[in-house]
């Protein structure tokens, strides 16, 4: 098999090269087994670590082809691009960790606990488990966002800082140090999660939870405590400028034809009270499809903004009074055009109705192709809807039935998520800055999009017309 | 030479029982610790998967432990060591809980203990299927919050050696370059090595080194022909061969079949079934296979799809998780099973203070011999790594500090000139290395006799003959620990050649002796440059 491997030597390249091997090796190899081959047969200088060789001490993280994965234990493929991390390169595969070691807390055990049971008990232990399996391969180091362009101090810190958080043995505060080491400044993109060869939660787990204890110690970001107050107090994330999208609309809309099946539709702060087009799009689309769409009219915010920052006190009436809505609407289906709206109801709720975002049902239940439309567009999936959810082959197939060009380009967040953009903006500009470059890659003219925030945010950073899929394939109908 | 360091204890491997070493001389004097990997992550401790022994319930006791461990070790233990063991592993575990380890607890709030092989009572603390793991993050976190010094990636190459007074190594980086650093006591703890043979569940680091820096030094070592052969190693994919399948497997209920669907070990070991010692079911395994009923990648099956499956996906996440990745899904499907090389039980020879036969030299973990005897208990080395690293920082940190030691400029330069050699070599390390593993799999395995091993000790010889090569100073460290390796391998064959009965690990089908391993009158095997033999035990005579 082929592999291309990314060459660096400190004492003579200024920057990395690629460099080709063609190796044998029996079925099943991992990565690993290629490179030991490479360099036992080709090269005995190339630098790579390994140790346990079977995805138990994580020195052998690499990328291949991109993405993050344990060398030992990822089998190798023809033609894989192998690429060390993205920390500071040492040689060839080797990088240096010792700034992200430094910045791991340790316990500082209670010296009482020496003879003592330490209080800690059985639902401790299951507690804090799923935080402890990081085997600090900084897999997560090399894809955060938020570590790449500002001062967060990478997701596994995070983990340990909460890990600390919950274990009554440790004495020290971890909130503040949690804080003072950018907790706030993690995007909720979900991307370590995905790298991360322990599929440790670390937004979910960590990040949430340690911003839920500094709420409870009013240490939340002004930003975000104004988002809540505003939640509290209007049941919206958006202070109400005009007539909003509930307002006007009938609770149900007929489709063109026979009716093929009913939904219900949760719109969103963003859809119900900024971007009120996007959702009549939407509503039209399900029209030609022969799609009947109620709307309850007492829906309110999911409680994303409040989930996600910590303030989530008032998220269990939230959750209640969007039930309720729906429930009483009687449909069995709800679906959302907000990936953030969408990835909240599917995995914090407890909905007894199916959530589906919206390209997601058009796609199961089938659509009426629109009519080809000029131009080349790439598709940004938002961190909320590709890792949130799941999606990502959904909205291409639709795109890619009636748009004249489509280039595709891989994921990578904007920065607007995790109340990162109220609460850092700077943070999320710079992130969008990254994300500005990738798209212009493409050569794309349009970029499309499923969340109002990303949408927004795009806009901004790329300077580019970002619309959004419900958008566009009206227009494409209407040709 | 530029990089010169000196502190009051160099610890030498970062594994259990290094880091623990470390933490408790630091507490007395200035210590470094150096692993030839990124620290914590080197060798075996953190790839342990089933636990810890110790005990720690009214129904167990320390004389249980004790009697279990040398039943288990075939006699051939150090009874003092066995002993210590047994009385402090309870209290090494409770500092590593009082630091912050996520065992497993009970519903009552207790450490949850399971069975292994060759325990009369549960006694096995662990933290799902990764208790190596577990303990070795604890112990980095009690390290990296203490005033030791730690060096990543600096490989030992020699000890510094004044007459018979060891006070410091010489060590090597990634890029070659050569430096020293000079210690009033030195602990070595550099674990095992099974990468001598083809199959090994061990680390790329179990290369054996202490073995080799202590005997060259000129320490005495005991018992180096007994080498465990874990039952339980994976067959297939052929790049995964060896990787250990965890004994917790057959703890929680596995049962072990052959082509023929028996349950073998009823010919065996009836009584104890798929929980006998390991030497006894890696054994009963190699039979089955050659005598023709193994599967057709040469193994047999070890079988849990009868357990309830929340009990698999609970107790034993990541082997779960590991075949997954082989396509194998062990709740509905059997995994095909081969003995693998797994632990040294043999090593340096120390004492109740883990003192070698050198001055100021320590050992701790399973660089060490005597504690395992001829078959090491699942759960044991775990405890090892503990109650003696602990010993080693202790009694090491206690040496007197020394004026500064005149550097012996003699051994720098032999190492030196021996690299400028290196150069003009002609064989590789890969090359070497790979046909050691053959030769040792092949004749020095779990049967052995006197035929196979003087081919292996001819074999070996010629390889240790053969010039190393390297092209570049990135190679050294590599080209030495290949020569640690031949060493290490040959007085492995030493050892079996001299052992001349079966007992523990070491299997010589080509003698037929009539005593028991209790009544057996052969002691520890023993070697150091002066020399080697076999303990007599007079009485036994
Ligand atoms: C897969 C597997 C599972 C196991 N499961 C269990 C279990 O469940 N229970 C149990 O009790 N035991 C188990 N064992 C055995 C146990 O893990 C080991 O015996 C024990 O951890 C050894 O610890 P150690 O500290 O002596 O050495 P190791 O943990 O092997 O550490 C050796 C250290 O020495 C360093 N080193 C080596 N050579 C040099 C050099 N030349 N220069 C510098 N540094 C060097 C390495 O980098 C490493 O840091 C298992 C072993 C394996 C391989
Ligand atoms: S969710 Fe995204 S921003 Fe947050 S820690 Fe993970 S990778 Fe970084
Ligand atoms: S959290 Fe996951 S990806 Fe990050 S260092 Fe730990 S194991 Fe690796
Ligand atoms: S070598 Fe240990 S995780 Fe890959």
């Amino acid at each position: 098999m082929i592999v291309r491997i990314s060459r660096f030597d400190p004492d003579k390249d200024a920057v990395p090269h690629v460099e080709t091997y063609d190796v044998h090796v029996a079925s099943g190899a991992h990565v690993l087994n290629v490179l030991d081959m490479v360099r036992d047969k080709f090269d005995p200088t190339l630098g790579y670590r390994c140790c346990c060789r079977a995805g138990q001490c994580g020195s052998c993280a690499i990328r291949v082809n991109g993405k993050p994965v344990l060398a030992c234990t990822e089998e190798a493929r023809d033609g894989d691009l192998i690429e060390s991390l993205e920390l500071p390169s040492i040689q060839d595969l080797i990088t240096d960790v010792t700034q992200v070691v430094a910045q791991i807390a340790w316990l500082n055990p209670r010296a009482a606990s020496l003879s003592c049971g330490c209080g800690v008990t059985h639902e401790t232990i299951e507690e804090i488990k799923p935080l402890r399996e990081c085997i600090e391969c900084y897999s997560c180091v090399s894809s955060c966002p938020a570590y790449a362009v500002s001062e967060y101090a990478v997701p596994t810190v995070m983990r340990q800082e909460q890990r600390l958080n919950l274990d009554p043995r440790d004495v020290d505060d971890r909130i503040g140090e949690a804080i003072a080491r950018g907790l706030f400044a993690c995007t909720s993109c979900h991307k370590c999660v995905e790298v991360c060869p322990k599929k440790i939660d670390i937004p979910r787990k960590a990040v949430e939870k340690l911003r839920i204890e500094a709420a409870k110690r009013g240490l939340s970001l002004p930003a975000h405590m104004e988002l809540a107050r505003l939640v509290e107090e209007t049941g919206r994330s958006i202070e109400r400028k005009s007539t909003s999208f509930l307002e006007y609309v009938p609770d149900v809309i007929e489709p063109e034809g026979e009716v093929r099946a009913t939904i219900g539709f949760f719109v969103g702060c963003m859809f119900n009270g900024r971007v009120n087009q996007s959702a009549l799009d939407a509503i039209e689309v399900f029209r030609k499809n022969g799609i009947r769409v109620l709307i309850p009219k007492d829906q309110v915010c999911c409680g994303s903004p409040l989930i996600r920052t910590g303030l989530s006190n008032f998220v269990p009436e939230l959750m209640q009074r969007n039930i309720a809505a729906f429930v009483n609407a009687g449909v069995d289906t709800v679906f959302t055009m907000c990936a953030g709206c969408g990835s909240t109801l599917k995995k914090d709720y407890d909905t007894p109705f199916r959530v589906a975002d919206i390209t997601e049902y058009l796609c199961e239940v089938g659509f009426v192709p629109p009519t080809k439309i000029a131009g080349t567009y790439t598709y940004h999936d938002p961190c909320h809807l590709l890792r949130g959810q799941g999606i990502s082959k959904q909205p291409r197939e639709l795109l890619r039935s009636f748009v004249e060009k489509f280039v595709d380009m891989p994921a990578h967040c904007c920065g607007a998520g995790g109340g990162v953009k109220s609460g850092f903006p700077d943070e999320a500009a710079s992130i969008g800055a990254v994300r500005a470059e990738m798209v212009a890659a493409t050569g794309a003219d349009f970029i499309v999009t499923i969340c109002p925030f990303c949408e927004y945010h795009l806009r901004r950073v790329t300077g580019l017309p970002v619309k959004n899929i419900a958008t566009l394939m009206l227009e494409g109908y209407l040709k | 030479m530029e990089n010169r360091d000196a502190c009051h204890v160099l610890v030498i491997g970062s594994g259990g029982a290094g880091i623990r070493a470390a933490i408790e001389a630091s507490t007395v004097g200035e210590t470094i610790i150096v692993s030839k990997t990124i620290t914590g992550k080197g060798g075996c401790t953190v790839m342990a998967e089933g636990g810890y022994n110790a005990v720690l319930t009214s129904e167990d006791s320390v004389a249980a432990h004790y009697e279990d461990t040398i039943k288990g070790g075939a006699f051939l233990n150090d009874p003092a060591l066995v002993e210590i063991l047994a009385r402090e592993a309870p209290d090494r575990i409770r500092d590593l809980f009082a630091w912050g380890a996520v065992f497993d607890l009970t519903c009552e709030d207790k450490f949850a203990q399971r069975s292994f092989g060759g325990q009369q009572i549960p006694r096995t603390c662990y933290a799902g299927d990764h208790t190596g793991h577990e303990i070795v993050m604890t112990l980095l976190e009690k390290l990296r919050g203490s005033p030791v010094e730690i060096r990543d990636e600096l490989t030992v190459v020699d000890l510094l050696k004044d007459r018979n007074v060891v006070f410091g190594a010489i060590v090597c980086n990634r890029e070659g370059e050569l430096g020293t650093i000079t210690a009033d006591a030195v602990v070595l703890a550099t674990g095992g090595a099974g990468q001598i043979y083809d199959m090994t569940t061990n680390s790329t680091a179990g290369t054996g080194d202490g073995y080799a820096l202590g005997y060259r030094a000129g320490a005495e070592l005991i018992d180096m022909e007994q080498v465990q052969f874990h039952p339980t190693g994976v067959v297939y994919p052929y790049d995964t061969r060896g990787r250990l399948i965890t004994e917790a497997m057959r703890g929680e209920g596995g049962i072990l079949l052959n082509t023929k669907g028996e349950r073998f070990m009823e010919k065996y070991d009836p009584s104890r079934m798929e929980l006998s010692t390991r030497d006894v079911i890696a054994r009963s395994i190699a039979t089955e296979i050659l005598e023709g009923r193994g599967t057709e990648h040469g193994g047999v099956w070890l079988d849990v799809t009868h357990l309830p499956k929340e009990q698999i996906e609970i107790r034993l996440p990541l082997m779960l998780r590991q075949f997954l990745q082989f396509g194998i899904d062990i709740r509905t499907q059997p995994m095909e099973v081969t003995p693998t090389a797994h632990h040294f039980m043999g090593g340096l020879r120390i004492t109740l203070e883990t003192q070698t036969t050198l001055s100021h030299l320590f050992a701790a973990g399973e660089v060490t011999g005597g504690v395992h005897g001829g078959n090491r208990l699942g759960g044991n080395a775990l405890a090892d790594t503990q109650v003696f690293g602990f010993r080693a920082g202790r009694a090491a940190a206690a040496v007197e500090s020394v004026a500064k030691r005149k550097m012996d400029t003699v051994q720098i330069d032999a190492t030196e000139e021996k690299i400028s050699r290196l150069y003009e070599g002609q064989a590789t390390s890969a090359k070497i290395r790979r046909l050691m593993k053959q030769i040792m799999w092949n004749n020095v395995g779990i049967y052995r006799n006197e035929f196979d091993l003087k081919v292996a000790e001819r074999d070996i010889a010629k390889l240790r003959a053969m010039p190393l090569v390297i092209s570049s100073p990135r190679e050294i460290s590599d080209a030495f620990i290949t020569e640690n390796m031949l060493l290490v391998a040959s007085l492995v064959i030493d050892g079996a050649l001299l052992r001349r009965e079966s007992r523990g690990a070491h299997t010589r089908i080509d003698i037929k002796a009539s005593w028991t391993n209790e009544t057996s009158p052969f002691g520890h095997t023993f070697f150091s440059k002066t020399r080697s033999g076999i303990e007599i035990l007079e009485g036994r005579l």
